[in-house]
């Protein structure tokens, strides 16, 4: 028993001949602002880097899918360019069923809050270029028009459409950094 | 020209991540602390360097992001143009010589009546705004029924009485029930170029079906925002468009908090709206713009710059003119009220 009651009264003693504890240089509030700049550089340069490596592997596709390739329904002769596009699937009006990139365009706001003209004016050649050659093709269907023909126009239209919703992708992500 | 779209198209990704990268990480700093010490002074103007330093980053992503859009549409419509022209042997039946409207529908002959299928609206097209839908089956236009053997076909020439920027009353049916549709029609292709020849080199801009609506300076600096009721009580406007960002330097005569009532005339219901009817004017061209400034009205008048390093001379406007002397752009333009 005596001896236990040493070893309470030493073990007391080492106890209180620890040095205190260091005080915290700063709370919780203080930490987190000085990390933020840290923080804020590793997660911009982590989303530049991952959309550097997106934007790499979306053009090299576009290239590699429907990129650079001639469309096999252009008609000999009828000027056709081989640029990036949807497949005609993705943005082709079916037989009644949107494309996915007019659902897309179907699910955006008709107009940003913040409206940067220069870009809306871009957004409206493409509008307005869609549905004219819309009422070309309701006209080539209706009437005697080769299908090559034809083709080409839809072609257009898939291009036209492809690039809309490019320029709207950008609008989007303009007005969000906003 | 191809590799320029892509090219353009990874610029909109490089950019637009960029920009959406700084926003998130300003918007979870925290709110300035009070500066009651020297090291948190230094602590502080160093967290506002930092933020400054990151909104100019932001401002340029999405300047360069806005530059790419820009580009891929002008490319896109520069490449879509050859394609058009080479219907110049089409069958001119459907179309008038000018003034031709449109609806942004295609419409399948192939469905059977009664009634024409509509086999795709065009996004961001008249009857897309409307609300009409692919699937559709338009039965009358302007209260002319829609029947016959040919309801497609039929349906265009209804159109072919309809003028650009009037409203146009579609009746569809959809899923058993009947549904009214007020259209804004807006001016189709005009076609006229193409049958008195191809235009000639440098014409390339003809203020046809491919006249682009594609801006030039001072408009690319411009901001707007439709302004809603409660934006109208503090600007003193219970309608017309909030200018957010004027052009620097004073062009236009715009200025911050301007709200824009109209433009020679013609009211702008919203942003896009005033972009439409903005980008009907050649450079060089005179606009007044009735504006409210300072709970004040006033007209404005203006003269928009000339275009430097442009094909663009009057004598090729003139050339233009006189080749599509409706032009199909410019009256979609200027209508719209």
């Amino acid at each position: 028993m005596h001896t236990d009651l040493e070893h309470e009264h030493t073990l007391a003693r080492a106890l209180r001949e620890l040095p205190h504890d260091s005080a915290r240089p700063y709370g919780w509030d203080e930490f987190r602002r000085r990390s933020q700049p840290r923080a804020t550089h590793l997660a911009g340069g982590r989303a530049l880097a991952a959309t550097v490596v997106v934007a790499v592997a979306a053009s090299a596709l576009i290239i590699r899918v429907g990129g650079f390739v001639r469309h096999p329904h252009a008609a000999p002769g009828t000027v056709h360019h081989g640029v990036a596009t949807l497949s005609h699937s993705a943005a082709s009006p079916g037989s009644g069923e949107e494309s996915y990139a007019e659902r897309y365009l179907a699910s955006l706001p008709r107009e940003p809050a913040l409206v940067d003209v220069g870009t809306r004016a871009a957004v409206a050649t493409l509008e307005d270029d869609i549905a004219q050659l819309d009422d070309l093709v309701s006209a080539a269907r209706t009437g005697s028009t080769p299908p090559a023909r034809l083709q080409a126009l839809l072609d257009e239209r898939t291009q036209l459409v492809s690039s809309l919703v490019q320029v709207r992708y950008a609008e989007t992500l303009a007005d969000a950094s906003r | 020209m191809n590799r320029s779209i892509v090219l353009a198209s990874s610029a909109i990704l490089v950019a637009g991540a960029a920009a959406v990268s700084c926003r998130p990480t300003l918007a979870l700093a925290d709110p300035p602390a009070a500066a009651d010490s020297a090291p948190h002074a230094a602590d502080s103007a160093r967290r506002e360097s930092d933020e400054a330093n990151l909104e100019a980053q932001l401002e340029t992503a999405r300047k360069q992001l806005e530059a790419a859009a820009h580009q891929v549409a002008e490319l896109t419509a520069q490449l879509s143009r050859p394609v058009i022209e080479g219907f110049k042997d089409f069958d001119w039946e459907m179309w008038d010589d000018h003034g031709h409207a449109i609806i942004g529908v295609q419409l399948d002959p192939q469905a059977p009546g009664p009634g024409a299928r509509v086999r795709g609206v065009s996004p961001g097209g008249p009857a897309a705004e409307a609300g009409i839908r692919a699937g559709d089956v338009i039965v009358a236009v302007n209260g002319a029924e829609v029947k016959g053997d040919n309801p497609a076909r039929q349906v265009m020439r209804l159109m072919r009485d309809v003028k650009p920027d009037s409203k146009v009353s579609v009746r569809v049916q959809r899923e058993g029930s009947t549904r009214d549709f007020s259209v804004t029609a807006r001016s189709g292709p005009n076609f006229l170029f193409a049958r008195e020849g191809l235009p000639p080199p440098g014409a390339e801009l003809l203020p046809g079906m491919h006249a682009p609506l594609l801006l030039q300076r001072p408009f690319m600096d411009l901001e707007l925002a439709t302004l809603t009721p409660q934006l109208g009580r503090y600007f003193g406007s219970d309608k017309g468009v909030l200018v957010v960002r004027a052009p620097a330097g004073g062009a236009l005569k715009l200025e911050d908090g301007d709200v824009i009532l109209a433009i020679d005339g013609r009211e702008p219901t919203s942003g896009s709206h005033a972009t439409r009817i903005l980008a009907s004017y050649q450079p060089g061209e005179k606009v007044t713009l009735r504006i409210v400034r300072l709970h004040k009205t006033l007209d404005v008048e203006t003269t928009l710059p000339e275009r430097s390093g442009e094909r663009h001379a009057a004598a090729h406007d003139e050339h233009a003119r006189a080749v599509a002397p409706v032009p199909a752009r410019t009256l979609l333009m200027r209508d719209q009220t």
